[in-house]
Formats: structure tokens, sequence, C-alpha cells
């Protein structure tokens, strides 16, 4: 299925990666937004209130972030595709509800643009410091998708692909910008409605009656029906059965448990998605996503020059985690050098992946700002004694 | 015999039809009789058929009905072992 014209503003822009993001939640189908407006993510908000009325589509601002965060699975479940927007603080709490959505199998697309933290921390500045929180952060056993561009362009690129990934898996989908790929302005191309693959909701074909919400099809997905077209169902966030009811003992919760998180499994090759260079000959491989994956570009280049073979394996998902394919590379490389904006968060997953195969160093960064790229080469120099 | 039974609680209930509508089995139906608000509570048209799965109180917005299963007749319980 191809995107409606009526989201997508075909051409050459030039658009921070906030304005990016909206574009691609537009260009996705997304005609229904709840937030509350934070720092850097607002920008986000503030295009889709401003685009939205000459679309068609609602975007309610509303008291909190939890009001936000479940205003967008009633409008899921009322036929819509919709998204939220936050920062740090509100991602803590959008996470109840991030748990919600993975329970009753909502799609739908929660925007992360990460500043400094804990707690208030840095609102205008950048971080990356929340990416085991999306992972981790709602309570009990699920698996969710996590995408990081780091580029306005990629901005609007991975976003449809996050409403894609969410309507095919019925998973929310985690988009963990940062503060710098959010403000950063770069050329940004739209291309026509008729070129973007937008994935449709995957609606019943069973009539009201013999409808089971959660029958799972092949790929362990079940397939939904709206509200208001006779199928009567039930939705819960407690343990429930194929017909949606409550079922409160340990084979349902292992049945439905399970299920969750094997869907994702089953599909991890179809969602991961890598930017690979010269991993061929590598010695050292440098792992990193978001805006860190631009800074240690740089490091890269400057360590190729000195002679290093190092390679590039960039996260564009960084969850799922990318296990099998490190675990392939750790046996004929040295060590993976891992920076990001936090004290050592994804290193800890490449370091499990690797499992003692090759070191795993971390080059660590609390935020506030990017890495300077000598940081990066000096950790790659050390890597390769 | 009935699975189960349901009890109203007339005086919460404000006639949304809820129950009404989404038991899988049609137990329920809007009575013509008025509570004291002047609302249509729902009472029970097909008792023989509840299961008992409180969907209706799982629904209610007014927490005005409440589902829960009868214990097995002592020949029921035989036939179930």
């Amino acid at each position: 299925m191809h995107a409606d014209p009526a989201g997508v503003l075909t051409g050459a822009h030039f658009l921070d990666g906030d304005q990016a993001c909206t574009e691609g939640c537009l260009a996705a189908g997304a005609r229904f937004a709840a937030g509350y407006p934070i720092t850097p993510s607002t920008e986000i908000v503030e295009r889709f209130a401003a685009r939205i009325p000459t679309v068609g589509g609602v975007f309610i601002q509303m008291e909190d972030e939890l009001a936000s965060s479940i205003a967008i699975l009633g409008a899921v479940w009322a036929g819509a595709k919709a998204f939220t927007v936050t920062s740090g603080p509100g991602f803590s709490l959008m996470m109840e509800h991030i748990g919600l959505a993975a329970m009753t199998e909502t799609p739908c697309v929660f925007v992360n643009v990460q500043r400094g933290g804990p707690s208030t921390g840095l609102p205008t500045l950048p971080a990356q410091a929340d990416m085991m929180q999306a992972r981790w952060g709602s309570h009990g056993d699920y698996s969710v998708i996590a995408i990081s561009p780091s580029s306005p362009q990629e901005c609007f690129d991975l976003t449809i692909k996050a409403f894609n990934y969410s309507e095919q898996y019925r998973v929310p989908v985690l988009v963990m910008m940062d503060e710098c790929v959010g403000h950063m302005t770069e050329k940004v191309i739209i291309p026509e409605a008729g070129q973007i693959e937008v994935t449709p909701r995957r609606h019943t074909k069973a009539p009201p009656g013999e409808y089971k919400p959660f029958l799972p099809c092949e790929d362990l997905v079940p397939e939904m029906a709206h509200a208001g077209e006779g199928h009567g169902f039930h939705i819960t966030g407690l343990t429930h059965d194929e017909r949606g009811y409550p079922a409160m003992n340990p084979q349902a919760h292992d049945k439905l448990v399970r299920r969750l998180r094997d869907k994702i499994a089953l599909a991890q090759d179809r969602i991961v998605i890598l930017d690979e260079d010269g991993l061929e000959d590598a010695e050292v491989v440098v792992v990193s996503y978001g805006i860190t994956a631009r800074v240690a570009e740089r490091a890269i280049q400057m360590a190729r020059r000195g002679g290093i073979r190092v390679g590039r394996l960039r996260l564009v998902t960084v969850w799922p985690f990318p296990e099998e394919r490190i675990r392939a590379l750790a046996s004929r490389v040295k060590a993976f050098v891992v920076p990001e904006l936090n004290l050592g968060q994804i290193v800890l997953e490449v370091d499990r992946s690797a499992a003692g195969q090759a070191k795993a160093i971390s080059v660590p960064h609390a935020g506030g700002s990017v890495h300077r790229p000598e940081q990066i080469l000096h950790a790659i120099e050390e890597a390769i004694r | 015999m009935p699975k189960g039974s349901v009890s109203i609680l007339v005086e919460r209930c404000k006639g949304c039809g809820f129950c009404v509508e989404f038991c899988p089995t049609k137990v329920l139906e809007l009575s013509s009789a008025f509570n004291s608000k002047g609302y249509h509570p729902p009472h029970v048209v097909n008792p023989e058929k509840c299961s008992g799965c409180d969907l209706c109180g799982m629904y209610c917005p007014d927490f005005a009905i409440f589902g829960y299963k009868l214990p097995a007749t002592d020949k029921e319980a035989q036939n179930a072992r």
C-alpha cells in the first residue's frame, strides 16, 4: 500500500530533525497525535498541530504525558494511526502505557527526543541515556522495537518505518532521537506518495461473533477490529486469552507473554537494520547510533588515515539488538569500540553478545554535548594495542 | 442449569446499554421499568444462558452490574469427575 498523498509534502526541503519527523508521521498516515510538548521535541507536535487541519486529523494538547500516551492507544483502537512525542521526563511517565500498548498489542509510535537526565536534567542539550529504559522501562516481560535516526532525512524515513513496523508486528515502536538530530537542519527529500510504502492496519476479515481479538496468525501477530464496528470485543491490560477475556492462571500468562516476545524474535531478521562499512578486514569495529554515529564516522576516517583497519557498524535499529551479527564479528575482530552519550548502556549488550570473544570498549559521555572525534580515535588506538 | 448469574444495582445505572450490547450470550435487555433517576436499567431475560463471565461487569462504567459463577450442582460435579 502507498502513502495517502494528502499527508505527503513531496519535494526537497530544509528541515530540522523534529520537523522531518512530523512529515514522516503524516506520510505514514498518522492522523492523530496527543502530546504534552517538552523541549527538545516540541517542534514535532508544533508542526503537526499546524499541518493537521489541512490534512484532516486531530492534535490534542493533553494535561500530561500519562494522558497523552493513553489517548493515542484509544485513537488506535478507534481506527487511527497515532503517535505521541516527548523527551526524558515525559518518557518516564509514558512507561505505563508503553507496557499497556505491548500487552494489548496496540500499534503506535512513541518519539523520544533524548536530552540529558536523570529527571529534568539538561532540557536543551543532547544525550542518549534512555536506551536501556526504551528496552526495559515498563514492568514485565515484553519486546519493543526502537529506531535511532542520525540525520533529519532519517528522521523522515525511519519514522515511516516505525509506523510500518508497529502495524506489521502490533507493537509500540520507539523512535529514539536526540536533541542534536532533532535540532539539526539539513536537506530532506520527501518522495512522491506513490513511492512511499505504508503498511496498512491488519484488520480482521472475521465477522462479528467469530472474531477473536488475540487469536494469533502464523507470524504470532493477531488481527485487529476497531471499536464501533460491531465486533464487541474486550481489551485489557490483564493477562487475557484469545477472546480478550482476563485469564488469571500461569498457563495463559506463559502463553501470552512468550508470544509477545517471540513475535518480535521471529521477525528479528526483517526488523534489524544495520549500516555497515569496511567490516571485511576490520580489526576494530566502532558500534554507534544516532548523532554519535556521525562523530564516530570522523574518528573512523582519521583512524583509517593512520593505517588502522576499522569498520563501522551503525545500529539503525537498536532494539531488537543484533546479537547474532555482533557475535559473528566478535570471532574475527580484536575489539568493539562503543561511543554513546551515556555512561555505558549499549556497550553492555555488545559485550554480552561478543561473549568474551572480543573486547567491548566503552567511550562514555554524560551528555550535554557530543564526543570529540579524538576521544573515539583514542579509544580505537587503545583497542588495537 | 445456568453456570452463572448477574447482580444489578439499578440505582447506579444510567442505561447506557453496554452490558446488553456486549453480553456474549445475550442474557440481558434494558427493562421498561425506571430507576429513581428515570433511566431504564437492564434486566435478565435469558437466565439459563449466563456463563458468569462478568464481561458486563468489566464494561459497566458505573459498577452497576456484576457477573459471577454459580457453584456446580452435585450432579454436575459428578459428571465433571
